[in-house]
């Protein structure tokens, strides 16, 4: 490390120790609004976890007309099988139909009915990437449109509104990580302002000496960067904190993998890199 | 090694001065005389170019108004030292701090900063109070402590901007004995004073600044 290197780390370190209160300030209230956006990603995860859970179980029925011949069933399995975003189907028989439904409702449609009413069906998964409210319709009237389809039933509502859920979860978490992401760029520069007032003369000095613009940034940028570094930190712990208490009350609880708190700490360091970049452009003269 | 060509300024539609000429010689102690407002300041200023004249020319050492670019100009600085009526220490650090401050801003190693530091200190007869903080010093001690932060870059020459105004009869003595001897040793001395009696405390020659010219 050169000297000027080790020289502007141990002066921003000074600087730190000097404007204490406003530091202080700057580092807790980054270090909270990283632990509302973590926390805020951690729920997101969570709850895409379950739509992804609950997507995964979404299938489609197709009902199909009574009296087929084997050859067309055959037909129809490949044709379904052949439609865009299908990715396995299952013949159910109106046998095993009638196996479920007993099993199911506990009762025999048999004894009241005296005939199995219950038609042969194919149930149809289809792909994880096709999985939104739009392309399960499109799928479906796909299927819809083949011979000897009588009926397609899905749960389209459902998967709707786990659609437009999830979509204002992360549209949610988009303005979030932006505000959060301005909210701590901005603490940084300002509070670097509130520095550079107080050290108005001393950079004035600095300047007469000789010192070039670059070794009198170097420690604000340092600056910034500890801000930034200590923010993250105390996010990461308050961070993982949280995580810890809920877990004993939802075991099976997503977590965070542990790099990601330091993937966390590395994004406020960063923060603090800019806030403090832009904070000496805008005021700082030199 | 110092030149002012035809060097004008004028502070709004104010002149300061114009048609000035002028130089300062290797190892030369000038002094420049003036009362307040003359526009001595403003003079020293533009040898650190901090202002540029805005008509004519200053070239130090190999330094040129016309053709410096800003971000040459601390380079020219760290052959000038410095000295202020008003001192520019930086008060949130001791003397030692300050003297070397100077040199870290030059990039020269820690190991030969302390010794350097401990050099101009001695010479500045400030040894014993190398980690007193700025403070507690008195006005002539304060003033020893920026000639000895002037000196730590061996400047060729030292522009002294009212280096007595702060201080008592007895200060003011002991400073201009240093100044002496700092030139005696080689270093040219610039100083800018409204007190003409003090170029009678050793040798050197008298510019004087009135009325917009130097004569």
């Amino acid at each position: 490390m050169s000297l000027n290197l080790t020289y502007s780390i141990s002066e921003g370190v000074k600087g730190l120790k000097r404007a204490r209160f406003a530091t202080s300030l700057s580092v807790s209230t980054m270090g909270i609004s990283m632990t509302l956006l973590g926390v805020f990603v951690l729920f997101t995860l969570n709850i895409q976890s379950l739509v992804s859970h609950v997507r995964n179980k979404v299938s489609i029925e197709v009902f199909i007309e009574s009296g087929i011949a084997p050859d067309s069933l055959e037909h129809l399995k490949q044709a379904i099988q052949s439609v865009k975003g299908v990715s396995a189907t299952l013949y159910i028989s109106p046998d095993q139909a009638l196996e479920r439904f007993k099993k199911e409702f506990g009762s025999d449609p048999l004894e009241i009915l005296g005939d199995n009413p219950l038609p042969a069906s194919f149930q149809v998964q289809i792909k994880s990437d096709d999985r939104t409210a739009r392309d399960i319709e499109k799928i479906a009237q796909s299927i819809q449109s083949l011979d000897y389809v009588d009926e397609v039933v899905y749960h389209g509502i459902l998967i709707q509104t786990i659609d437009r859920y999830s979509r204002i979860i992360w549209i949610v978490d988009i303005v979030l990580v932006v505000i959060v992401f301005f909210a701590s760029i901005l603490l940084v520069s300002n509070t670097l302002r509130l520095i550079l007032l107080a050290q108005k003369e001393n950079i004035e000095i600095m300047c007469l000496i000789g010192a070039t613009r670059y070794f009198i940034r170097r420690p604000y940028l340092v600056q910034g960067i500890f801000q930034g570094l200590f923010g993250g930190i105390i996010a990461a712990i308050l961070i993982w904190i949280t995580v810890k208490l809920i877990s004993a009350f939802f075991p099976h609880m997503l977590s965070f993998p542990s790099y990601s708190l330091l993937v966390l700490v590395g994004i406020a360091t960063l923060l603090g890199f800019f806030g403090s970049w832009l904070g000496l452009q805008r005021f700082l003269k030199v | 090694m110092i030149q002012l060509v035809d060097v004008g300024y004028r502070y709004g539609s104010h002149p300061i001065f114009s048609h000035v000429n002028m130089h300062v010689a290797t190892g030369e102690f000038v002094f420049l005389i003036g009362v307040s407002g003359a526009g001595k300041s403003t003079l020293l200023r533009m040898l650190t170019m901090e202002l540029m004249p805005q008509q004519g020319r200053v070239t130090v050492a190999n330094f040129n108004s016309a053709t410096i670019k800003p971000g040459e100009i601390p380079f020219l600085r760290r052959k000038i030292g410095v000295i202020y009526q008003d001192f520019k220490l930086l008060t949130d650090r001791d003397v030692y701090d300050n003297v070397a401050f100077a040199l870290f801003a030059t990039g020269v190693p820690r190991r030969r900063i302390k010794k350097r530091v401990f050099q101009v200190l001695a010479e500045v007869g400030l040894s014993h109070k190398r980690y007193a903080s700025v403070p507690e010093l008195s006005g002539g001690e304060k003033q020893r402590v920026a000639i000895a932060r002037a000196l730590a870059n061996e400047p060729f020459v030292l522009l002294a901007d009212e280096p007595t105004g702060n201080l008592d009869p007895e200060s003011t003595e002991d400073i201009m004995k240093l100044l002496f001897r700092i030139n005696r040793r080689g270093t040219a001395v610039l100083m800018a004073t409204h007190k003409a009696l003090l170029s009678d405390l050793g040798p050197s020659r008298v510019r004087r600044i009135e009325n917009g010219k130097v004569i």
